[in-house]
């Protein structure tokens, strides 16, 4: 497996990484051309064009910008994933301690139960989700969409964290209860610093989870324009006749070039923690 | 741990616990009893709303309940009741499955199949490698080629029509089926091999690829929007046709063919999905010592001999539970398809279409039809078969664990 190749081979290995660099680049790089191309050109493009930009504008751009309502969309989108992120965070962190540090009556049974209510998809539980949030007067609103996410992340995220915490030794906080510490003391004075890399990865996933949802926001904050969120918002633009296809190139590449840096800047972090957090199953 | 004992130790656990499983018991647990409960009732389009008179109605849904009755909607729609038959939603779901034709339909495919379940208990069961008769690898070969030569023999697509009659559920299921059985071996083919190029020390620029491949991962956060892109590929005038336009090919409409719409989704899902494996399969690579492959050479062990019985076997732990997690969730999968086709093209009024796999045919029954009664019923069958496969992947991951540390 690891000799030297051939030469035959290792032609046939840089061809193999240079189609599948430019099947993965491709759609984006797409995305960035169509976004520079006024709308009506689009089915007109040449050979060259779909390759290079052989003819650009910022009309695109500006319009999304400034005529259409992308940036309330992605200060709606901001907001809610943030908010999502620190109460999924914060609840379920103590959950995940308690489930690591203690042993009581059915911890193994919580365990599982967590589990086995998160394999009920998710699409069919949102019409009782949404039968909860109107009762509660919360349909429509961003609380109602923060709650239903918050739930929907709590599993996932109980579970990585306690894998990881399951990897820090006890004996610290032993030793710290020795010193007259409480359970809650030595859970936030010892266990939350050592769990910070487990806790950034949790927290990225829980903002991901939000960020990038289509089905639940569409549904619970179905309208007006002004409070959709920017993934619901933008796929309306794209199925839209009367918009140009341009300008939801525009604004899915605004959003999702920042996305991608962040994945790229925390990849390292993301494998890591992942396997740290060991949440296989 | 400190044995803290009695109630002050219970006291602490609830205190942590109880934000965790209020969420719960609201967003998960209820919905799954409102879920089973109206799957027995006659809900849709027509009667949407509840008889708070009902006692289990009053008692579950949150619309009858005396804090809430103010937001309730007031229609002069009848009110919803219990189905009559009970079970009409699943018989309507499963319908005509328990005749005699369908389930000799159902037998001849399991029949065809059969070589394939041998095959993987054949590789589970055997506890040393050394008594086998054949390597994994050749059973599976057996077992495929078993397989193949059986489908020959009894009319599989005969069999499979006769089921596609049988009712949604078996349709909708079976075309999920389908598409993870394509989709997952292709992603998990790409990844192996992408992940085996990026692991040789002789390939020049292997951090450039590596962050190149790795860019759809990171769209995938944001799959429904990439899928538009992906979908705008294969419109009639979109990306392939106005290629094929150049070399004077006439291309076809892409995503109203049947055949091709599926390739289109999975083609989509692909590029999202095969840099997990790639990363996956590459961490495992790299955890492979160095040392084993040299004593596999001085033995005189050829490339392929190495590949099957090195490090295939070692790569297993981490990439086995990989591959069920992905099974399941690629069952499941919805924004692709959806962005793509929303389940079109159609095969019929009043049939699901041809790419509609399980979570699109549910989201159009809620949203589309209303047809509440039959959704939650679908939900429900859904959720026991998905509750077995999760179970299953706990096994494996926890069975696989103690290799991988």
């Amino acid at each position: 497996m690891i000799r030297k190749p051939s030469l035959l081979g290792a032609i046939a290995q840089y061809t193999i990484l240079i189609l599948a660099a430019l099947f993965a680049f491709y759609p984006i790089w797409f995305a960035f051309l169509a976004s520079g191309r006024l709308g009506d050109r689009l089915y007109t493009l040449n050979l060259l064009g779909m390759f290079i930009p052989t003819e650009w504008t910022f009309e695109n751009y500006r319009a999304m910008l400034f005529d259409k309502p992308l940036l309330t969309w992605l200060r709606n989108s901001f907001y809610v994933a943030s908010v999502t992120t620190v109460v999924s965070v914060v609840i379920s962190t103590s959950a995940a301690f308690a489930l690591s540090r203690f042993r009581f009556y059915a911890r193994e049974f919580t365990l599982t139960f967590l589990l086995a209510v998160q394999t009920f998809p998710g699409v069919l539980s949102l019409v009782a989700v949404a039968q909860v949030l109107t009762a509660l007067g919360l349909f429509g609103k961003h609380e109602g969409l923060i709650l239903a996410y918050t739930a929907g992340t709590l599993v996932f995220c109980t579970w990585n964290l306690k894998g990881y915490f399951d990897t820090i030794p006890v004996e610290l906080e032993e030793a710290a209860m020795m010193d007259g510490c409480g359970p809650v003391q030595s859970f936030i004075l010892i266990a939350l610093p050592l769990a910070r890399p487990a806790i950034a990865i949790t927290a990225l996933f829980g903002f991901l989870s939000g960020w990038g949802d289509f089905v639940f926001s569409s549904v619970l904050v179905p309208a007006p324009d002004n409070m959709k969120l920017v993934v619901p918002g933008l796929f309306s633009l794209a199925g839209s006749q009367s918009v140009p296809w341009g300008y939801f190139a525009s604004g899915a590449i605004l959003i999702i070039i920042p996305t991608i840096i962040v994945f790229m800047a925390l990849q390292q972090f993301l494998q890591s923690g992942l396997t740290a957090g060991g949440v296989k199953g | 741990m400190v044995s803290r004992s009695g109630r002050r130790k219970n006291l602490t656990v609830f205190f942590f616990l109880a934000p965790t499983l209020l969420a719960v018991l609201v967003f998960n647990v209820y919905p799954i009893l409102l879920n089973t409960y109206v799957s027995f009732t006659n809900r849709n389009k027509v009667h949407p709303n509840p008889d708070c008179s009902v006692a289990l109605t009053g008692l579950l849904d949150p619309l009858c309940w005396p804090v809430f009755r103010e937001h309730a909607p007031t229609g002069l729609a009848e009110p919803y009741t219990l189905a009559d038959p009970l079970f009409k939603n699943y018989t309507e779901l499963l319908g005509k499955l328990f005749t005699v034709d369908a389930l000799l339909a159902l037998l001849r495919v399991v029949l065809v199949l059969l070589p394939l379940a041998l095959a993987f208990f054949y590789n589970q069961r055997k506890t040393r490698p050394d008594l086998a008769l054949a390597s994994p690898g050749m059973v599976w070969l057996y077992g495929i080629l078993l397989t193949l030569l059986a489908s020959f023999f009894i009319d599989l697509p005969g069999a499979y029509a006769n089921l596609m009659k049988t009712g949604d559920f078996l349709a909708v299921v079976a075309r999920s089926l389908i598409f993870v059985v394509i989709r997952v071996p292709i992603t998990f083919a790409i990844g192996f091999i992408l992940a085996v190029i990026l692991n040789s020390p002789y390939i020049k620029g292997r951090t450039f690829f590596r962050v190149v491949l790795f860019l759809p991962w990171a769209a995938s956060s944001l799959a429904i929007l990439m899928a538009k892109v992906w979908e705008f590929f294969f419109r009639q005038q979109g990306t392939i046709n106005q290629v094929l336009a150049i070399f004077g090919v006439d291309g076809k409409a892409w995503l109203q063919d049947p055949t091709t719409a599926l390739a289109a989704i999975i083609i989509a899902d692909i590029w999202f999905s095969y840099p997990f494996f790639m990363v996956t399969i590459l961490g495992a690579l790299q955890a492979i010592s160095n040392d084993v492959y040299e004593a596999a050479e001085m033995d005189g062990a050829s490339w392929w001999h190495q590949l099957f019985n090195i490090t295939l076997p070692l790569i297993r732990p981490a990439v086995l539970p990989a591959i069920v997690l992905t099974s399941i969730s690629a069952f499941q999968m919805f924004g692709t398809a959806y962005a793509i086709t929303a389940g079109g093209p159609s095969m019929g009024a009043g049939q699901p279409g041809a790419t509609e796999f399980v979570m699109i045919y549910a989201y159009k029954q809620i949203f589309q039809s209303q047809n509440y009664g039959r959704a939650t019923a679908f939900a429900v069958i859904l959720f026991i078969m998905l509750f077995g496969a999760t179970l299953y992947s706990l096994r494996v991951s926890r069975a696989t664990k103690g290799a991988n540390e």
